[in-house]
């Protein structure tokens, strides 16, 4: 247990250190320490976050980006997770996907955009899916390793006790595998954020990944830096409410009971 | 003795070891009476667990009977007590006690009743709605205990309970488990590496040999109940402490002298 005033000075370094960053940047600026044209201040890049926001360009291309990123997870996740608990149950599966994967999972995903976007339309389409892909592999892995690791011991009293084939899966299996599948989740969805804006960048019109290499493209680095802040926002409360659902669905975990 | 209550007949286990088949246990028997305790001890390796195992049906034999007489349908035959408790994480202390009921369709009132029941004999009712990790290893081992006698089985099967514990720990589980069981008077089966713990519980002890385990001796344990701090301090007890020990003593040496020289004897 953690007394009330170290917990204050924990918030206060966390909310105060990239203030403080940013207070440093704006000072290095404001004195020409760094190039204003590469480095714009940071209250200067809020007014043009201020302008993109109001002329509805930054929602839009955020909701675009917001969709892309939604359908690259979901299909990461679902197949990620029912992928990987076969994986963890089964040894044929593991054996005979294992060496396919190995293969495939270390190719960068962007590589895969042209095939797909030959094979897939609308062009969307593709994109989800290239941003999708490596995210499955890391799902379903992680999943795997979580069905794995459940202690033998438990397996074997939960058996001895009664749970037999589906009792089994539901109430040991898949609690026991839940926080892996939830680490999965939380480093998939980042995976799927950085593919998704990666594939903007290099074949889209619109959404943040094309904002921010359109604007750095002629040079409008303040948009630049809107767009790169947008993307951090993006992230941040996605990742947030992935701990949220995490923390409501395993009270039972030792981090999620004692905070 | 009484009418038996588990019949194990000329039991073999063999497991698939690297390459070569190894004999955890070879032509084993024991009979143990309705009602009583029965304590297993034997060099570590000797193949104790897996007979709790097979009466248990987790572990398949390889050859002999198993038979346990059932007075009641609809019961099940054994419960284990499990050495690292092996309690599920994710399920509250209630809903750890209650899980054998659950498998079996017991419905939800009944069921939380019984676990309260079994909660309140082992002084855990305060700690119904924890989780396991929030528990100390004695309480953990209390659960164990609980969520076996939930089921009330015809055979409760302890497989070294209180291995885990620390020595002052183990005193106290140890009274308690008398206590429990002189109310339930259920019928034990019980490992156990340590031979004071055997003769503080056993009505009989069942000495195991090196791998591949036979009963190589048995001995009644003729001191009177309830034992608790007098009985240990007893000349009767140091008597026998020094018996079994002096039979055991040849077996953990056998045990020990194949684990150096592996190959040998198997």
């Amino acid at each position: 247990m953690r007394r009330p005033a170290a917990r204050g000075w924990e918030s206060a370094i966390a909310i105060g250190s990239p203030l403080l960053l940013l207070a440093a940047w704006e000072a290095a600026s404001a004195v020409g320490l760094l190039r204003a044209q590469f480095f714009p201040r940071p209250t200067t890049i809020a007014r043009h976050f201020g302008e993109l926001l109001a002329d509805g360009s930054l929602p839009r291309h955020a909701g675009t980006t917001l969709v892309r990123l939604a359908w690259a997870f979901l299909l990461a996740a679902v197949p990620g997770v029912a992928v990987g608990l076969a994986m963890g149950i089964s040894r044929r599966v593991r054996d005979g996907l294992d060496p396919l994967f190995a293969v495939i999972y270390p190719i960068p995903s962007v590589l895969f955009l042209p095939l797909l976007s030959f094979v897939l339309k609308p062009a969307d389409a593709a994109l989800a899916v290239t941003g999708a892909i490596t995210s499955f592999f890391l799902i379903a892995y992680t999943t795997m390793t979580g069905v794995q690791q459940i202690d033998r011991t438990v397996l074997e009293a939960a058996t001895h006790f009664g749970a037999r084939r589906g009792r089994l899966f539901i109430k040991v299996l898949l609690p026991g595998t839940l926080p892996f599948i939830f680490t999965g989740l939380r480093l998939g969805l980042g995976l799927a954020l950085i593919v998704v804006i990666a594939v903007e960048m290099v074949s889209a019109q619109h959404g943040l990944g094309a904002l921010l290499w359109l604007s750095w493209g002629l040079l409008k680095v303040e948009d630049m830096y809107a767009a790169l802040a947008a993307i951090a926002l993006l992230g941040g409360p996605l990742l947030w409410a992935l701990a949220l659902v995490r923390a409501r669905l395993l009270p039972w975990l030792p981090d999620v009971a004692d905070a | 003795m009484s009418l038996p209550k588990v019949v194990v007949k000329d039991v073999s286990v063999t497991f698939e070891g690297q390459g070569r088949p190894v004999m955890a246990l070879d032509r084993i028997s024991l009979e143990v009476g309705t009602g009583e305790f029965v304590c297993v001890v034997g060099p570590s390796g000797c193949g104790k667990s897996t007979l709790l195992r097979v009466v248990a049906g987790l572990v398949r034999q390889s050859a002999g009977d198993v038979h346990i007489a059932a007075a009641r349908p609809g019961t099940p035959l054994t419960a284990m007590v499990f050495q690292e408790h092996a309690l599920l994480p994710w399920r509250t202390v209630l809903d750890n006690v209650t899980f054998g009921l659950e498998n079996r369709g017991v419905l939800r009132a009944p069921r939380e009743a019984r676990a309260k029941e079994m909660l309140a004999l082992v002084g855990l009712t305060k700690f119904a709605r924890h989780y396991p990790h929030q528990l100390s290893g004695g309480m953990k081992q209390r659960v164990g205990i609980a969520r076996a006698l939930a089921n009330d089985p015809e055979v409760l099967l302890m497989d070294e309970p209180l291995a885990a514990l620390d020595a002052q720990t183990r005193t106290i589980m140890q009274e308690e488990f008398l206590r429990i069981w002189a109310d339930l008077g259920k019928t034990v089966l019980y490992v156990t590496h340590s031979i004071e713990e055997a003769i503080l519980l056993g009505d009989r002890i069942a000495l195991l040999t090196a791998r591949p385990g036979r009963v190589k001796q048995i001995f009644p344990v003729n001191l009177g109940r309830p034992r608790g701090l007098e009985a240990r301090a007893s000349p009767d007890f140091g008597t026998l402490v020094e018996k079994i020990w002096a039979e055991l003593r040849d077996e953990v040496v056998r045990a020990s002298a194949e684990d150096a020289a592996p190959g040998d004897g198997v």
